[in-house]
């Protein structure tokens, strides 16, 4: 097909995940849908979605992917399904996370994919596994309790996560219960190093640091934190675990956790995960909070993209905007899952 | 009662995992030979202090006849010793119970596992050793299928160790004269005593003097030549500049040697490990920081742990400890360059701008002493940041390429300064600096910004195009675009069409929903009205342009087939794809302009026939 396209895809496969590939996948998109070519379109809307899912963009993720999903519908002797029915899995996880789109929908989408699974012969495992994720994601931990113990029943397939990914969200699901003790035991093959990926330990290490604090472990914890936030600190996609380390670190080293806020601060603002930006914007009031109590003169740094400049030197008017700003969301994902989960969450920081 | 068994390990099933998953290269025996020598010369050391040691090869035969012995004048074993540790595997060479990685001894080798690594080369390994300690010299033969035996010698020999092995057929070239050269030099050159081989009658020295800045980096820098050669013998590259390594502690040190070419993000780093004067790794990745791609590394260390194949470290935290310091002396560095050594520095930005933007978005401080170096791209051409700021102290610059492509025509044209803030690190660099450099300002330039720039017009103009703007708008709503009439240059472009990022989103999530499935086409829908409010892109009309002055002035009954064929052409020029609706404006706009075309001619020829 045209050079312009070829030659930006090239262009593409130099570049790290991240924002400067998407750019040029997202000119390589338009090149080939200006000439009409499909399987053009196809090839660099798969690697879009990829490098969107692992760098912190999952709505730009979700509209490729609509778009494959559909023409694949259409002409399905032209591509190729595994790839595509794998990133089903990455879609179901972040969708939730956008409050605009009701519950009934993220369930038609959940049965759709187990649909399709079924039809190429899949298990159902995976269906259970993202079944729990979603009743984590919505708040109803009794019920995602009883599909993970059902998704651990059935036997591995090719549409399995890794072992390290399965793993971190059975560690997610003890630490959304605050079972403490039990979130350290599961979390040992992947603090140990014996299970690891792309992703992992990197999401894992930030959510034990609240566990090991409480249990008086704070010296394995600040171990943990800073090898945390070498893991996460570069790519867009943590924000949570951004959020988490500076959540810790306002109980442990809070002049350290205002540095970490006042650098990704700008990342939150324009991130694309809603709930991404709510628990950063909880956690970051957790933080004020804690420096409330301090008597310096605050000069926090802002970015530009701050709307309250003036708030710089008041952290009490920090902690209450980043609370409201965590508030307003939470009631936003509370009335769509029907429940009050996120506002007692947060609230309960 | 109970009885208590062992597992059985089948060995042969064990030696074929070891020299087929464990190593990436069967060359790897000569390293693990090498070792073995090594840690017995040190275990000798601590013996005698201040022994020399020595290793010395020879290479006897050709072709799958050949043969190899290394000797070396270390420790030696006693008979107790070769069965602890030529036949144990798992066992360190080096007493005490303790998992045989983890630990930290002064020795690198595990020297049964290492000496089995021999059987992907020769299908016998013989060893004769003789212990520093007495005893008899002893000759060890081992097998493949996980046999030994033990044969006492007559005479003592001089302390030592020499191991001999036979060409397995397929093996030749582990057993080359020239390969065997190139291979010790590049695993032993940094070792403090001498290796020599020998075949025939032809004898050379493989390693030179150990240079006096392996131990002191810091003395590098008066040695430069030295250095540039040792980094071209190592990593086979001829290098112009480099930068000395170390640690506090002085456990770890090396050469950073400065590509002479520009590197891809994305590339392999292979630099090479010398862990206790060993090479380790010639591919280490994890030495060094994310951001210093730039530099290929020879390093020595006797402080990090090597992982089960030797090849690559323990992702531990005494490695994050090191690769920070590196990380540091390469960054200080720099920054002394800033202060003395501009043009230094700035030789290095030229090269390997990416890899510096890379550190100075994590960095501050470094990012406020060399920003004034970093190149961009701009409307006044790819400058560097301190030439630009001379320009204009408020820099705009756009957050992608996209944005910037739309209004650099524009923005050129009105001499306005814009910097393409969509390459890698450039808009957060960006966004940064009033931070690092008080004087300047920076603002985002969204694509409508461009529109400040442009004329506009009277009040009787805007009277007079009262009702045709109104039409236009009209004619776009549905596309979601509206107008907006200006004058501007260059006065040959008739419009300007312009997205921001957000509603360039919006579009390419309408076009997805044109084509998804119904399940997703609602999430789409719903993720959709989201943004909504942000989401209009307009159309700016310059009257400077006659066609547009003309269309404005004309009938207003052609005026929305003319504007929307003119948004058409502007998202053609913009290479935006055009939705089901757009194409089918562009068709009928054709058909219908060519019937207008038609009836005008028809007319005029009419008239000129009357």
């Amino acid at each position: 097909m045209n050079l312009d396209f070829e030659e930006l895809m090239e262009e593409a496969y130099d570049l790290p995940r991240g924002k400067a590939q998407i750019a040029v996948l997202e000119q390589a998109i338009r090149a080939a849908d200006t000439a009409g070519d499909l399987e053009a379109g196809f090839e660099a809307r798969s690697e879009l979605v990829e490098s969107a899912i692992f760098s912190g963009y999952p709505m730009k993720a979700i509209v490729a992917f609509s778009w494959q999903l559909g023409q694949y519908d259409k002409n399905n002797d032209l591509f190729d399904n595994y790839q595509l029915l794998w990133s089903y899995k990455w879609i179901l996880d972040k969708v939730a996370c956008f409050p605009d789109i009701p519950r009934e929908q993220i369930d038609n989408l959940l049965d759709d994919m187990k649909k399709r699974y079924a039809e190429l012969g899949y298990s159902e495992r995976t269906y259970c596994f993202y079944k729990a994720v979603l009743l984590m994601q919505y708040g109803e931990l009794e019920e995602a309790g009883r599909y993970l113990d059902q998704f651990q029943s059935l036997d591995r397939d090719e549409m399995s996560d890794c072992e390290a990914c399965e793993q971190n969200r059975l560690i997610d699901y003890e630490v959304l219960l605050g079972r403490d003790e039990r979130t350290l035991r599961v979390a040992e093959p992947i603090l140990s190093g014996q299970m690891s990926c792309g992703e992992v330990p990197h999401v894992t290490l930030s959510t034990v640091l609240m566990p090991l604090y409480r249990l008086g472990r704070q010296e394995e914890a600040d171990k943990l934190q800073r090898k945390s936030y070498r893991l996460v600190k570069g790519n867009n996609d943590f924000l949570l675990q951004i959020g988490e380390n500076i959540r810790y670190l306002a109980l442990t080293d809070p002049f350290r956790g205002l540095e970490l806020f006042e650098k990704h601060l700008s990342q939150a603002l324009d991130h694309e995960n809603p709930w991404d930006q709510m628990m950063f914007s909880a956690y970051a009031s957790t933080l004020f909070s804690r420096l409330k109590q301090e008597t310096v003169a605050f000069q926090v740094k802002l970015p530009a993209s701050f709307p309250h400049p003036e708030f710089a030197s008041d952290v009490v008017r920090l902690e209450q905007h980043f609370l409201q700003e965590a508030l307003a969301t939470a009631d936003r994902l509370d009335r769509r899952n029907g429940n009050s989960y996120y506002g007692s969450l947060i609230q309960s920081l | 009662m109970k009885d208590t068994y062992r597992f059985q390990v089948n060995l042969s099933g064990m030696i074929n995992i070891l020299a087929n998953h464990l190593y990436s290269n069967p060359r790897v025996y000569l390293r693990e030979l090498l070792q073995n020598a090594v840690d017995a010369v040190t275990a000798r050391n601590e013996l005698e202090e201040g022994y020399q040691g020595q290793i010395t090869v020879e290479l006897s035969g050709m072709g799958s006849t050949a043969t190899m012995t290394m000797e070396d004048n270390g420790i030696g074993l006693n008979e107790e010793e070769v069965h602890q540790f030529l036949a144990m595997i798992g066992q360190s060479s080096k007493r005490g119970g303790e998992d045989f990685i983890s630990r930290e001894t002064s020795f690198i080798g595990r020297f049964g596992i290492g000496l089995l690594s021999c059987f992907m080369v020769s299908d016998e390994i013989v060893m004769i050793t003789q212990s520093a300690k007495g005893g008899p010299a002893l000759e060890w033969r081992g097998q493949p299928d996980g046999t030994y035996t033990i044969r006492k010698l007559e005479n003592a020999l001089s302390p030592g160790t020499k191991v001999y092995l036979r060409c397995k057929p397929g093996s030749e070239i582990y057993f080359g004269e020239q390969n065997l050269a190139k291979w010790l030099y590049d695993y032993g050159a940094l070792l403090p005593y001498p290796i020599s081989l020998h075949s025939g009658s032809s004898s050379r020295k493989i390693n030179g003097t150990r240079p006096v800045w392996i131990a002191y980096p810091e003395l590098a820098r008066d040695r430069k030549e030295e250095v540039l050669h040792l980094g071209e013998q190592l990593l086979g590259e001829r290098f112009h500049d480099f930068i000395p390594l170390h640690t506090a502690s002085g456990r770890t040190g090396g050469i950073a040697y400065i590509l002479p070419q520009a590197v891809n993000l994305n590339a392999k780093k292979t630099h090479r490990v010398y862990l206790k004067h060993m090479l380790v790794s010639e591919k280490a990745e994890n030495i060094l920081p994310d951001w210093a791609f730039f530099v290929k590394c020879i390093v020595w260390t006797d402080e990090l742990q090597p992982t089960a194949s030797r090849e690559h470290f323990y992702e531990n935290e005494k490695l994050e400890e090191v690769r920070e310091e590196l990380g540091e002396a390469i960054r200080s560095e720099l920054m002394r360059m800033a202060d003395y050594d501009q043009s230094r520095l700035r030789q290095i930005i030229g090269q390997h701008a990416l890899s510096i933007k890379a550190l100075a978005v994590e960095d501050e401080n470094f990012y406020r002493m060399i920003y004034r170096w970093l190149p961009f791209e701009s409307t006044f051409g790819r400058k560097e940041l301190g030439e630009l700021l001379k320009e204009r102290s408020t820099i705009f610059y756009t957050l992608t390429l996209d944005e910037y492509r739309q209004i650099t025509h524009v923005a050129a044209a009105q001499f306005m300064l814009v910097v393409n803030g969509g390459y890698i690190y450039d808009s957060e660099l960006l966004a940064l600096l009033p931070q690092i450099c008080p004087e300047a300002e920076s603002k985002r330039l969204q694509p409508e910004d461009i529109s400040f720039s442009f004329t506009d017009i009277t009040a009787d103009e805007r009277r007079q195009y009262y009702e045709n703007t109104r039409t236009a708008d009209a004619a776009l709503q549905r596309f979601r675009c509206q107008i907006q009439l200006k004058r501007f240059k260059p006065s040959e472009l008739p419009a300007l069409y312009t997205l921001s990022k957000e509603s360039a989103d919006l579009r390419s999530l309408e076009a997805a929903k044109e084509v998804s499935t119904d399940a997703l086409s609602s999430v789409l829908n719903s993720l959709g009205s989201s943004f909504q409010a942000a989401a209009y892109s307009t159309l700016y009309f310059n009257l400077d342009n006659p066609v547009v002055a003309r269309v404005f002035s004309g009938d207003p009954a052609m005026l929305p087939a003319a504007v929307e064929m003119l948004y058409v052409n502007a998202l053609m020029m913009g290479h935006y794809p055009m939705s089901r609706q757009e194409l089918a404006v562009l068709n009928e706009g054709i058909i219908r302009f060519i019937e207008w075309g038609y009836a005008a001619g028809n007319t005029q020829d009419g008239g000129n026939g009357q």
